[in-house]
């Protein structure tokens, strides 16, 4: 995003903290990807992922006179997206995340340029503990750096770190099937 | 890990759109342009409240004309009370005057014999 976009984006939330409603709407449409992808891939199923994208943006509306940027909307609009799914998560004893079979029409034929490596992503994300999934999606769907995923889930950066040194140690370990190996380029040590 | 393996990642979990379908249904609701209809939950004191009011009247009502019969009925009962009372009054004071004249006439009997039997 240039600086041109943010600055514009910016006048759209102090526009959309005034009741603008075309302001509201684009501020929507600039996140929601992002909301619902993390809410998708943490949840498993589509349903629950569209039920967590508009409770969180509806929480948003309530919330707009506290957020002083679209850098600060987006920081909270993470935040409140994985702190409620790993609530989510939980409070279920043992989460059903969608079988494969079932997931033909989890991600758009748009999106989805490798449907088998989507379904198998989501299997192996599945498979993590909620903190777990959260940090390696902040990491690789959100691309923030370890620092930024420790204040947003806060978490100290040393579990960000062995989150997802562990994490992919496990991901490729169940990928390729051979034992893990030591990752000694890791930049996570 | 390798950078290589960081990037499939980054490809493979790049963020995905929600349906258009849903994606309106968000911008609608979030921006309030279809307001949600009024819970019933919001009715119901409203509702209450009216049916309250019309089981008070009822009651009110209820309460109103059984205490105009009652008030009615205890005139009544003490109006025949008091009718009683009048002919009791009345039929003692029959009765007294006619127990004064048997008392006269007994009495003006015996001072008639006494006279008699003190002439003889």
């Amino acid at each position: 995003m240039n600086d041109d976009s943010a600055d514009h984006l910016d006048q759209q939330l102090q526009k959309a903290r005034r009741g603008e409603r075309a302001a509201l709407t684009l501020l929507v449409q600039t996140h929601q990807r992002s909301v619902y992808s993390l809410a998708l891939r943490m949840l498993g199923t589509r349903d629950l992922a569209e039920d967590l994208t508009q409770e969180v943006f509806m929480q948003m509306n309530g919330n707009l006179s506290a957020i002083d940027s679209n850098r600060h909307l987006g920081f909270w609009l993470r935040q409140v997206t994985t702190n409620r799914a790993i609530d989510q998560l939980r409070r279920r004893a043992r989460v059903r995340m969608t079988p494969l079979d079932e997931e033909t029409q989890l991600f758009s034929a748009e999106e989805a340029s490798d449907p088998l490596l989507q379904r198998h992503l989501q299997a192996l994300l599945a498979d993590l503990s909620p903190p777990a999934r959260a940090v390696l999606l902040l990491r690789y769907q959100e691309d923030l750096d370890p620092l930024e995923i420790a204040r947003t889930l806060e978490m100290p950066l040393n579990t960000v770190k062995s989150h997802l040194k562990r994490s992919l140690e496990s991901m490729r370990e169940k990928t390729i099937g051979t034992q893990p190996a030591r990752c000694e380029d890791s930049p996570y040590e | 890990m390798s950078k290589d393996i960081e990037s499939e990642m980054r490809a493979a979990l790049r963020p995905l759109a929600p349906s258009e379908e849903f994606s309106q249904k968000l911008v609608a609701n979030v921006t309030g342009r279809h307001p949600a209809p009024l819970e019933p939950r919001r009715l119901a004191p409203r509702r209450r409240s009216l049916a309250w009011w019309l089981s008070a009247s009822l009651a009110a009502s209820v309460v109103l004309v059984v205490g105009v019969h009652q008030h009615l009925e205890q005139q009544r009962l003490q109006q025949s009370g008091l009718e009683a009372r009048r002919e009791v009054l009345q039929a003692l004071r029959v009765t007294s005057q006619k127990l004064n004249l048997a008392f006269e006439a007994v009495k003006s009997q015996s001072t008639s014999l006494t006279d008699d039997q003190s002439g003889a």
